[in-house]
């Protein structure tokens, strides 16, 4: 069972949501970028990396950077960067970038080098994240979406080759042709470093990774868990389909998780800042402004399905149970009693070997963040990890 | 050039006898081309656009403007690839790709008249302009409303896609705004309403990816190189356009009409971009200019 430590590294000064959507479509592509202050971006990137490193202290297995352009929803364009600095501020943890969006570099032979760098520098504990990239990064970066699944298969069989392949060979594709591939370095994990894939959902994305025997991590921390419970399932089948064997860490939930004393503090001191994420810095993804998915970038039925579902949350009523409100979208959040037992109910259930937990969210300030993240170490995760390797002991061997 | 500045009277569809749309499926190098046909007589091929025929009408219900056409010729229109009911591009990545797939097309329709007159309307204004600079002996007359692919200069990146990106909540108002001149007149909402149904969302989507795979990346519907090939253009051509249109804003209007020498060019004051909508009235420029009538 893996613990790992994910971070958005998001802009938190935003005005409340109601303002700032009075004053702003999105909080991606088009919000200015006058928006951002770099001198308070300096003691932001200090502070999140500070808490990447805390989770190392505090004995989680690994911690998680992403990519995201453009926008105030995550601070990272360049993830590797963010990776590269925790190699020299880490000793034990894993280091998951997840991902590099590879249509979005050309030739992507430039992730493969980036990626053995890390796994170099950090002494072979990179996780290699690819991912297709975000539908509103096809606007930020003009790449064509309705390549974008064309562009990634073909680019991921480029980079695995770059690592794997003895150089110089030439490549051959349909959207790059390189005649001298031969990275230096090359990773220090043999044959390479493990591969995991984000995901929303999309069918082909899960029999993707089940096929190549990639890791595929769930993104759901907007939608209510049955939705992650749907992709868990359809992982689960597709591992089957494939004829291989089922490997928990492999499937990964990445979920919101906020731990407070009790259910009610936890549920206050977290709501302001859900709010924040879900109304500001969403906004422009998923919410009843304008959503950047581009033409193409997934098929058009899917894209129908998509808007129909976000009408329908937006127009669903809201509970009026503040806390059924919060552990609609977000059961995570709570006592350590209640966290710890939601938690592993859902690990028993999905076979779910890996949790990237996102510990800072939204607005969440400095101290809030580091008092859930102690609670979260000491009182939930070592009861849930041994009663999930004993459930999982259990069932080894069966399919 | 010649202007003709006529205000544009809305022709009475009532006293056209329509056709029934024809409609056909062909196989042309493997992939399914979609075409509807309307009328009897003369052949016209048209190229639909964003905002069109197989974009937004489903091809059984044409636009007047092309309705009131087919009581004098015959329009053949084939869905571009990537629209309902045509293959995606698959492997046509570039409009050297695209120019050579419809001249597959027309080869395949087999149409007595070749040449032949063709009339394109936004993006297919722009195919049909690359497909008479590269095969002038298939092409006319040439007709383009509204065409897209120039680029000047001056006229910047447009944002189309940004503009017609979806809304979670709230509908289609500004796509409605950059296509039409009135967002809320009669053929916009018809088009583009905001409680659009299931199956014309389809249609939409649909035909917004299949114009991304060769508007996305010209870069935005702006070839670099036609401006400097414009002038080879041998095929009598009319350039239709809307004085409002905010994506063939006045300088690339100017650069048309200045690029085709001896063309017919006619500026619509109110009209927006999506002429084949808004101005049912063209019919009787196009069939005076193509000597129809």
């Amino acid at each position: 069972m893996n613990f790992f430590s994910f971070h958005l590294m998001p802009w938190p000064y935003l005005p409340p949501p109601r303002q700032f959507l009075a004053e702003h479509e999105a909080a991606w592509v088009t919000l200015p970028n006058t928006e951002y202050d770099p001198v308070r971006g300096r003691d932001l990137y200090d502070r999140y990396l500070g808490e990447l490193v805390m989770a190392e202290e505090l004995g989680l297995d690994g911690v998680v950077v992403n990519e995201h352009h453009q926008n105030a929803y995550g601070l990272m364009p360049s993830p590797n960067l963010m990776a590269a600095a925790l190699t020299q501020r880490t000793e034990r943890v894993k280091l998951c970038v997840l991902g590099n969006a590879l249509p979005l570099y050309n030739p992507p032979t430039r992730v493969a080098e980036e990626m053995a760098m890390l796994d170099v520098l950090s002494g072979g504990r990179l996780i290699a994240g690819l991912v297709v990239g975000g539908g509103p990064e096809y606007y930020s970066y003009n790449v064509d979406p309705t390549e974008a699944r064309a562009r990634f298969s073909e680019a991921v069989e480029l980079v695995l080759q770059a690592w794997t392949r003895p150089g110089p060979f030439s490549f051959d594709g349909e959207y790059y042709q390189l005649p001298y591939v031969n990275p230096w370095p090359r990773p220090l994990q043999q044959p390479h470093p493990p591969v995991w894939v984000p995901g929303l959902g999309s069918p082909g994305t899960i029999a993707f990774c089940a096929e190549r025997g990639f890791g595929y991590m769930g993104v759901a921390y907007y939608a209510p868990p049955e939705s992650f419970a749907r992709q868990a399932l359809a992982y689960h089948e597709a591992v089957s389909l494939a004829g291989r064997a089922f490997v928990p860490e492999l499937l990964g939930w990445l979920t919101t998780v906020y731990v407070a004393e009790t259910d009610e503090q936890a549920l206050e001191e977290a709501a302001p800042h859900l709010a924040y994420f879900q109304g500001n810095l969403a906004a422009g993804f998923v919410g009843a402004g304008k959503v950047w998915m581009p033409p193409g970038y997934i098929e058009a039925p899917a894209l129908v399905q998509f808007l129909a579902e976000l009408r329908a949350m937006a127009g669903a009523p809201r509970p009026s149970d503040p806390k059924e409100a919060v552990w609609r979208r977000t059961p995570l959040v709570g006592s350590p009693e209640t966290v710890r037992q939601r938690l592993l109910d859902y690990v028993k259930e999905l076979r779910i070997g890996t949790v990237l937990s996102l510990l800072q969210f939204g607005s969440l300030p400095a101290e809030l963040t580091a008092k859930s993240m102690h609670l979260y170490a000491t009182e939930v995760v070592p009861y849930v990890r041994k009663e999930a390797d004993d459930h999982f002991a259990t069932l080894a061997g069966t399919p | 050039m010649t202007t003709l500045d006529t205000a544009v009277v809305p022709t009475d569809v009532g006293t056209v006898d329509l056709e029934a749309t024809d409609l056909s499926s062909l196989e042309v190098e493997g992939r399914q081309v979609l075409v509807a046909s309307f009328g009897q007589g003369m052949p016209l091929l048209y190229l639909h656009g964003l905002c069109d025929l197989h974009s937004v009408l489903a091809p059984e219900h044409p636009p007047t403007f092309l309705s009131a056409l087919a009581g004098w010729g015959r329009v053949v229109a084939p869905a571009l690839p990537g629209y309902p009911g045509s293959s995606p591009l698959g492997r046509l990545h570039e409009m050297e790709d695209y120019v050579f797939h419809l001249v597959d097309v027309l080869e395949a329709l087999v149409l007595d008249d070749q040449p032949l007159a063709v009339m394109g309307h936004c993006l297919g204004g722009w195919l049909a302009t690359e497909l008479a600079l590269r095969r002038p002996d298939l092409v006319s007359q040439l007709v383009l409303l509204a065409p897209l692919g120039l680029h000047v200069p001056s006229s910047g990146v447009p944002p189309v896609f940004g503009a017609l990106a979806p809304r979670g909540v709230g509908g289609f108002a500004e796509a409605r705004r950059i296509l039409f001149s009135d967002p809320d007149s009669q053929p916009a909402l018809a088009a583009l309403p905001d409680d659009m149904a299931e199956s014309q969302q389809l249609r939409w989507f649909g035909g917004l990816a299949g114009a991304a795979a060769i508007g996305w990346k010209a870069p935005h519907f702006q070839s670099r190189r036609l401006a400097q090939r414009l002038h080879r253009v041998g095929a009598p051509a009319l350039v239709v356009c809307g004085g409002r249109d905010a994506l063939v804003p006045a300088a690339l209007r100017s650069a048309w009409t200045a690029g085709l020498a001896g063309a017919q060019a006619l500026e619509v004051p109110d009209a927006g971009h999506a002429l084949v909508l808004e101005q049912p009235g063209l019919a009787d420029v196009v069939t005076a200019f193509l000597g129809w009538r």
